[in-house]
Order: C-alpha cells, then sequence, then structure tokens
C-alpha cells in the first residue's frame, strides 16, 4: 500500500465551504488535497499531475460533475483510470445509476460525515485505515 | 495637535452624519479631534478650513479615507459566540425547512471591520454544522471601511484576535507569519466575498441582494434615530421572507423599527422579518 503521504485527492466542486469541509477532514489524516471549482476546471488540472481519487459534486456551473466523468472516462490513461466518489444531495435510484453510468466508481448522498468520506478515501485511494 | 472649534466640529460631524448617518457629537470631542488630526496631517493641508474644503471637493478620494478613519473596528474572532451557536441549532434549522426546495443559503456580516465575524462564520460551520457540504453557503462581508476590507481580504491578524479561538482551529485555518501575525489559509479567504456599502443607503444594500441571516452588530449604536430607522428598513428589504437578523447583545431592534418579530432562541435573541410580508 502507497504512503498516505503520496496520495493525492481532488475535490471539485463549486462551493468554496464545501471544498475547504473536505480538505479539513482530509489533509489532517495525511492526503494532499487538490481542487477545482467545476469539471472544466478539472479537466484542465488533470493533465500534468496524477490523482488517487476525485470527489466530485454534480450540480456545477460551466460544467456539471458527468459530464466531467464521462469526458475523462474516454482520456487516456493513467487519468481516464482515476477512482471517483461522486456527492450529490439527490439520494433517489436514478440518480446513482446517472452517476455510475457516467463513470462513478462510488456514490455517496450529502452530508457525507467526516469519518464515512475518511472511509471511502481509504478505500478508493487507499492510505488511512486501508 | 491642530486646535478645532466647537463650530468647526460640528460642521465636520454634520458633514459625516450626512454622508454615513454616524453621530459623533462634540462629547466626542478627543475622539473626532485625534482623527481629522491624522487627516490633516495626512494630506498636509496648512489648517482646518483648507482641510475641509479639500474634503468637501472630495480631493483625491478624501470623503472615503476621512469615513475610513472613523469607523471603529475593533474586534476579533467568535466574539458573541452564543450567536453562531443559534445560528446552527436553530436559525439555519428554519431556513431549510421553508427553504422551497433550493439549496442556496446566504449569510451577511454587515459591517464586517477586518472579517473577524464573516470568517468565524465560516470555520464555525466547517467545524459545527453536519450539513456544511449539503448546501451552497454564500458568506458575504460588508463595510463602509474600504481599509477595513482591504485588511479582511488580506486576512493576516494579530494574536489578540484569535484570542478565543480554540487551538486546533488555529491550526487547521491559519498559518504563522513572522511578528506573531497569523494569517488565514487561501481557501477560507475565498469562502468570503467582500464588498463595501453603507447601510443608509438603500441603493447600496439593494445590490447586495436578499440574505437567510444577516448579523449587524454594534453598528447601529452609532446612528441616531433617524439613520436607524432608515437603516433598519434597509436590512429588512435585504432579508429574504422569514430571514433572520442578529445584533448586538446591548442593541434591541424593537426600539427601531416595528418590521420585525422577535424570536427568543436558547441562544439568543433575534429578530425576523415575517414570512408574509406587512
Amino acid at each position: 500500500m502507497s504512503d498516505v503521504a503520496s496520495l493525492r485527492i481532488m475535490v471539485v466542486d463549486d462551493a468554496a465551504l464545501v471544498r475547504l469541509y473536505y480538505r479539513s477532514v482530509l489533509e489532517p489524516a495525511g492526503y494532499v488535497v487538490d481542487d477545482a471549482l467545476n469539471g472544466l476546471e478539472a479537466l484542465e488540472k488533470l493533465t500534468g499531475q496524477e490523482v488517487q481519487l476525485l470527489i466530485v459534486d454534480i450540480n456545477m456551473p460551466v460544467m456539471d460533475g458527468l459530464t466531467f466523468l464521462r469526458l475523462l472516462r474516454r482520456r487516456a490513461e493513467p487519468f481516464a483510470a482515476t477512482p471517483a466518489l461522486v456527492t450529490s444531495t439527490e439520494a433517489g435510484p436514478q440518480d446513482r445509476k446517472a452517476a455510475e453510468m457516467a463513470g462513478a466508481n462510488f456514490y455517496a448522498c450529502k452530508p457525507v460525515a467526516a469519518e464515512d468520506l475518511l472511509e471511502i478515501a481509504s478505500l478508493l485511494a487507499g492510505g488511512v485505515g486501508a | 495637535m491642530i486646535e478645532i472649534s466647537d463650530e468647526e466640529i460640528r460642521r465636520l460631524g454634520d458633514f459625516l452624519y450626512r454622508r454615513t448617518g454616524m453621530v459623533y457629537s462634540l462629547s466626542k470631542r478627543y475622539y473626532i479631534e485625534r482623527r481629522i488630526d491624522d487627516r490633516v496631517k495626512a494630506t498636509a493641508s496648512p489648517s482646518f478650513e483648507s482641510y475641509f474644503a479639500r474634503l468637501r471637493a472630495d480631493v483625491g478620494g478624501e470623503i472615503e479615507k476621512f469615513v475610513n478613519a472613523f469607523t471603529v473596528n475593533e474586534t476579533y474572532f467568535n466574539r458573541e459566540d452564543h450567536q453562531l451557536r443559534c445560528l446552527t441549532n436553530d436559525l439555519l434549522r428554519e431556513r431549510i425547512a421553508v427553504g422551497h426546495g433550493t439549496r442556496r443559503l446566504r449569510l451577511w456580516s454587515v459591517p464586517c471591520a477586518t472579517g473577524e465575524e464573516p470568517y468565524s462564520i465560516a470555520m464555525w460551520l466547517l467545524d459545527k454544522w453536519p450539513l456544511v457540504d449539503t448546501y451552497d453557503i454564500e458568506i458575504c462581508g460588508s463595510d463602509i471601511d474600504t481599509d477595513a476590507l482591504g485588511a479582511a481580504r488580506l486576512g493576516i491578524y494579530g494574536k489578540r484576535a484569535l484570542m478565543r479561538l480554540p487551538e486546533q482551529v488555529v491550526a487547521r485555518y491559519f498559518r504563522r507569519q513572522p511578528g506573531d501575525r497569523w494569517q488565514l489559509i487561501d481557501e477560507l479567504k475565498e469562502s468570503v466575498r467582500f464588498s463595501p456599502v453603507n447601510l443608509v443607503e438603500a441603493g447600496q444594500t439593494r445590490e447586495h441582494g436578499r440574505f437567510d441571516v444577516i448579523f449587524c452588530r454594534n453598528v447601529l449604536i452609532y446612528f441616531d434615530d433617524t439613520s436607524r430607522r432608515i437603516a433598519a428598513d434597509n436590512l429588512y428589504e435585504s432579508l429574504l421572507p422569514g430571514g433572520f437578523i442578529c445584533l448586538g447583545h446591548t442593541e434591541s431592534m424593537s426600539r427601531i423599527s416595528p418590521l420585525f418579530e422577535v424570536r427568543r432562541f436558547e441562544d439568543g435573541i433575534v429578530y425576523q422579518r415575517p414570512e408574509v410580508g406587512r
């Protein structure tokens, strides 16, 4: 298992406080956290530095989370294979299905409690508790 | 210090009142004199008369600098934290319940001085509100003092401003700077939007849109009855129906305006714009 200090997570969410919330949970656990304000910015950032996990909101301006994932999955490796946790306020089975179809590996309904977030992160990215 | 007559102080006080609604009477002579003296020296004006002419003509944006000199910006993080508890325990719960399906919550700290209050709200929500990732929360900080807003955007504070913050909160959201100063991390600074506002100018308050909760602490005490009433009307218009306004603990909206309903919560008294307009 990789050393957690080398594990990078990118949070893609347009709400500043939400990005900061994920950061405030993940950084103390040792993850390196990067962020993007929408799908397009995430695509731009994901050209150089590889990340081990994406945390993606669905509703965002400029480019929503599902469009972002569909485009990312068509890219070359290693970016296309980056694990993705989609977070959403929608709890319906059709929303979950739509996220899976777009390329989500995991779907979590907001609010995502700190301990759940760390568990999912260690499951998908490796590191703490994995 | 420059010699200023009672008449000159009255003229300046009148000028300040007409611009801002703030009242400075002769009883605050020393406070006024010190600030005028600073501005006279800063502008290298040879006399009070020459400074006053410069002020009235707004040479070099002197009106803004003059107003900035008269505002009081002494505050600290988590001041009146009972209101922050009230925010997360009661106010937000009510706003969500009547939220008409929207995921957006708008909070306004006015006046925000050098940013301690709006940043306190952001940190408090991050640490204490389990639904922080579920809502799109917009926090705005506004003040008439543009120098204070500049300092707020910079986010550098002395130890005294941090005295009420738990150590782990300081460690999480601040980076130590030389000279016992602390700077907020960029991500937290990005979570608050700052803008200038004059509370007695309806055009300016209206530009900010309507809010779910307004924190307006310890500013109405600087106004006289007339401007206090105007500010209260403008604040009322800045609230969404059912929205809340928190004042300083020594202030009472009931004495100022009949527009608001008084709500008593466990952690304090808050004023509410009724759901159905009056």
